[in-house]
């Protein structure tokens, strides 16, 4: 027990002692909070509208004033026949357009959108948002609400993906790293040669990185529930449990790519390349799972950070309760323990 | 009595390398056994088999009784071992190493204080400051307190001194000596031969087989021919009286500390200059500053005919550089690597074709220019630098400690090329920590704590200080040094 503890202690060294690297890691959840919860945003605000009607009447004026009423729209010019407004957002002088047909006063119908598509993701928002504030007009044909999220803030939905991410991050990566930098400058050799028990040194290498990781996730909590604003609506202790299942996942992979790895780079390349690139495209981070081919649908379904994300997003913003998760939490377990069982197993006690 | 280390028939391969092939030996409890060969002859997979780092292919290994394949645990618990490498941490200090080892092996550093007070009494006074600022030797006995510090029974070191300056080596093995009076046993290997003398008995490896076992004298008189190769002819006609590095009062100054305490010297176009000093003397620092790598604080140099503080671009191109560090890029072939570095100093391409094969052909490399650099043996990779270095023909080629980790044959075949080059004109300026190297040298100077304390040609050195050889010279005058090993 004394021999793990010291080894821990000078595992926490090692981590204080670089300053560069823990101002990294302290300042890259930060900005990436800042960074994603302010600079990118999928909001939609202020996009640049013409409207396009040859002839103004009671009920297209009432529809223009409606979409200039709400803060998502701003007319920036009324022309009278489609192809102006096209060239306006060819010219990127505008986003959209909102055509009326020239019999829509009496047919009540007969209403065109034409969007810069340059976004599909964007445009096809300012679409669902176009149409639920016209209809919203006449009589209330649909009224669309939005649960859990009714301003359609996009910072509710980046903070636990950002939260995947970056557990992921520095658990594998500084995990890995910190092994193969033994093996590389050769002091590995002398802890093998050492009675202590080869699992030993793993695990105590593991356990300041998990404490790094907890404080982490705490500063990510605090800053997206009072500088972003986002609900912590479920259960604190639900989210810090599912977080610990993650870290350990996580570590877990750190492990693994620790005993396939020879040098610091390659562990590097390993965490950031194998891991973490899948891990943004894939796990329904920035690009939704529902609208990917099948086939990366099923290699989404491998990705751990998936159902961490997923699960955060049901506690935090939806704030449901255990059994909602308990897919996720199993799926989660399950993979740690694989994964975690495969890096001792494979964890080689002499060299290569 | 149980034998401290047997060894049967062990052969160990890597693929298609035999890297030991068919060795057995036995050593004595209390015995100093050396290992020596030259760099590839299978001394590491040893020691690395003996410490159950490794699996041998076949054969048996045991270390004090135990098997080295099923009784790991016992002998992990019984043995110190020191890998070629220096491994600390060079983030934890001094004392933070000692007692994290100390921890690992189960033990405390009051409590193993005795086994290590003669070595670890040097160092303690720098006992808070971080391993990675230590001087070579320093780290040497560092690492020796943390592979002691648990009292082992059997030592494995090695090359425990490869970089490390004749002074501070002579202070480790005199606390070898002090470990084997307390019944240690201590398998050690080394490129040194002064070392290899103060061995009970050696075991001679070359190319994965034992050539021979017996007392020092006896290996090394059968195998003269490698250890102690006939000295070689050199004449120093090339010599001229012009100039070709002149420095005067330079001074290198890191903060309050001087690296570099105002030197004055010159040094003559075709002569071989050696520029010895024990590790943190300033020799590297003084080095960088000839060859406009560093700018000095004071005073001034002229290198080639120009300015070391003004015309360092002009000096870059008149010059070669070959140090133990970086040498060639080990995953380019032979020709590749050559075409490079010619390439990088602008030479001709047909210039470059012909002095090719003209280079291939006298290193007797033809063969092997496809090879990669790092399928080589070290020894050739140092030739093969060598003659990059002055490819180009520079009017002056630095050598920083060319010939580490190689055995006398090949350090005698290196210094041949070194001839050679100087018997075409060209100066050369080279560091070393082999005193018999500082002997094939035409003039040397001993730098001792950033101050040039004695310059001239091996004889004049050894008369003006009454010591046999260079080694005693060097010896008696960093001795002085006052500067605590940096």
């Amino acid at each position: 027990m004394k021999q793990f503890i010291s080894f821990v202690i000078k595992e926490a060294k090692h981590i204080v002692r670089d300053k560069r690297t823990m101002l990294i890691l302290f300042g890259m959840p930060i900005m990436m909070m800042l960074i994603f919860g302010f600079a990118i945003s999928t909001d939609v605000k202020n996009v640049r509208t013409v409207i396009v009607v040859s002839q103004i009447d009671h009920l297209t004026q009432a529809v223009v004033e409606r979409l200039s009423a709400s803060e998502y729209f701003e007319i920036v010019a009324v022309v009278s026949v489609p192809k102006e407004a096209e060239q306006m957002i060819r010219n990127q002088k505008a986003d959209m357009a909102v055509v009326f047909a020239d019999d829509f006063a009496s047919k009540h119908t007969g209403m065109q959108f034409i969007v810069d598509g340059a976004d599909p993701n964007m445009a096809r928002q300012w679409i669902n948002y176009a149409t639920s504030v016209i209809l919203n007009h006449g009589g209330g044909l649909v009224n669309a609400k939005m649960l859990y999220n009714p301003q359609m803030k996009s910072a509710y939905n980046f903070v636990p993906a950002i939260m995947g991410m970056l557990l992921m991050l520095i658990c594998a990566m500084m995990t890995s790293i910190s092994i193969v930098r033994e093996k590389e400058k050769g002091t590995m050799e002398v802890l093998l040669v050492s009675p202590v028990r080869p699992l030993m040194v793993i695990i105590a290498k593991a356990i300041p990185y998990l404490v790094l990781a907890f404080f982490i996730l705490i500063v990510i909590l605090l800053m997206a529930r009072f500088v972003l604003a986002v609900p912590l609506q479920g259960s604190l202790l639900l989210i810090l449990a599912v977080s610990v299942i993650y870290i350990l996942l996580a570590l877990s992979l750190g492990l693994l790519i620790s005993n396939i790895a020879q040098t610091q780079l390659v562990a590097l390349l390993m965490s950031a390349m194998v891991l973490l690139m899948p891990v943004v495209m894939l796990s329904g981070m920035m690009f939704p799972v529902e609208s990917m081919p099948e086939i990366l649908q099923w290699i989404s379904a491998l990705m751990p950070p998936r159902y961490y994300i997923d699960a955060m997003r049901k506690l935090m913003i939806m704030g449901v309760g255990m059994g909602a998760i308990m897919k996720e939490m199993l799926i989660l377990l399950g993979m740690t323990a694989l994964f975690l069982t495969i890096a001792l197993v494979k964890f080689n006690k002499r060299m290569e | 009595m149980t034998p401290a280390v047997e060894v049967r028939n062990i052969s160990k391969s890597y693929g298609k390398i035999n890297a030991l092939d068919d060795v057995s030996f036995s050593i004595t409890p209390g015995e100093v056994f050396g290992l020596i060969g030259p760099d590839g002859a299978g001394k590491t997979t040893m020691f690395r088999i003996l410490c159950t780092l490794l699996l041998p292919s076949s054969g048996t290994a045991s270390v004090e009784g135990y098997d080295t394949v099923r009784q790991l645990t016992e002998i992990r618990r019984r043995v110190g071992y020191m890998p070629g490498k220096f491994s600390l941490y060079q983030d934890l200090t001094v004392e933070e190493n000692l007692n994290f080892f100390a921890t690992l092996f189960g033990t405390t550093v009051e409590d193993g204080y005795e086994s290590i007070k003669a070595i670890y009494s040097q160092i303690e006074r720098f006992r808070h400051r971080k391993a990675g600022a230590l001087s070579g030797g320093m780290k040497q006995k560092l690492a020796l307190s943390c592979a002691l510090v648990h009292r082992p029974s059997v030592l494995f070191l090695d090359e425990p001194t490869t970089g490390v300056d004749p002074v501070s080596r002579k202070e480790f093995w005199e606390m070898l000596s002090v470990l084997k009076e307390r019944g240690i046993t201590i398998v050690a290997s080394t490129p040194y031969l002064d070392e290899v003398r103060r061995c009970d008995r050696v075991a001679f490896l070359h190319q994965g087989k034992l050539m021979g076992i017996d007392t020092p004298q006896k290996v090394l008189s059968d195998f003269a021919d490698i250890f102690n190769p006939p000295a070689i002819e050199h004449s120093k006609q090339n010599i001229s009286n012009e100039n070709v590095i002149e420095v005067s009062h330079l001074v290198k100054a890191f903060g309050t500390f001087r690296a570099v305490d105002d030197i004055s010297f010159s040094v003559r176009r075709g002569e071989i200059f050696g520029f010895l000093g024990a590790n943190g003397a300033g020799k590297t620092t003084a080095m960088h500053m000839l060859t406009g790598l560093n700018q000095p604080t004071s005073g001034t140099g002229i290198v080639a005919g120009y300015d070391i503080r003004t015309e360092y671009e002009e000096i870059k191109k008149h010059i070669g550089y070959m140090s133990q560090k970086f040498s060639l890029y080990e995953d380019l072939t032979v020709k590749e690597n050559i075409r490079l570095f010619a390439g990088i100093y602008g030479m001709k391409e047909q210039d470059i074709r012909h002095k090719t094969a003209e280079l291939l052909e006298r290193l007797q490399f033809a063969a092997h220019k496809d090879d990669l650099v790092a399928s080589l043996p070290l020894g050739w990779k140092q030739k093969l630098a060598f003659s990059v270095s002055i490819f180009h023909d520079p009017d002056i080629v630095f050598l920083d400690e060319p010939t580490g980790g190689v055995d006398p044959a090949t350090r005698r075949q290196f210094w041949e090329l070194i001839y050679e080059a100087a018997s075409r004109g060209i100066t050369v300026f080279v560091t070393t920590h082999y005193m018999d190297e500082a002997e094939y040298c035409d003039r040397i100077s001993i730098m001792v704590d950033g101050k040039i304390s004695a310059i001239g040609t091996p004889d004049e050195l050894k008369q003006e200080f009454r010591q046999p050889d260079i080694d005693h010279v060097f010896t008696y005058l960093a001795r002085q040094a006052t500067r605590s090993s940096d």
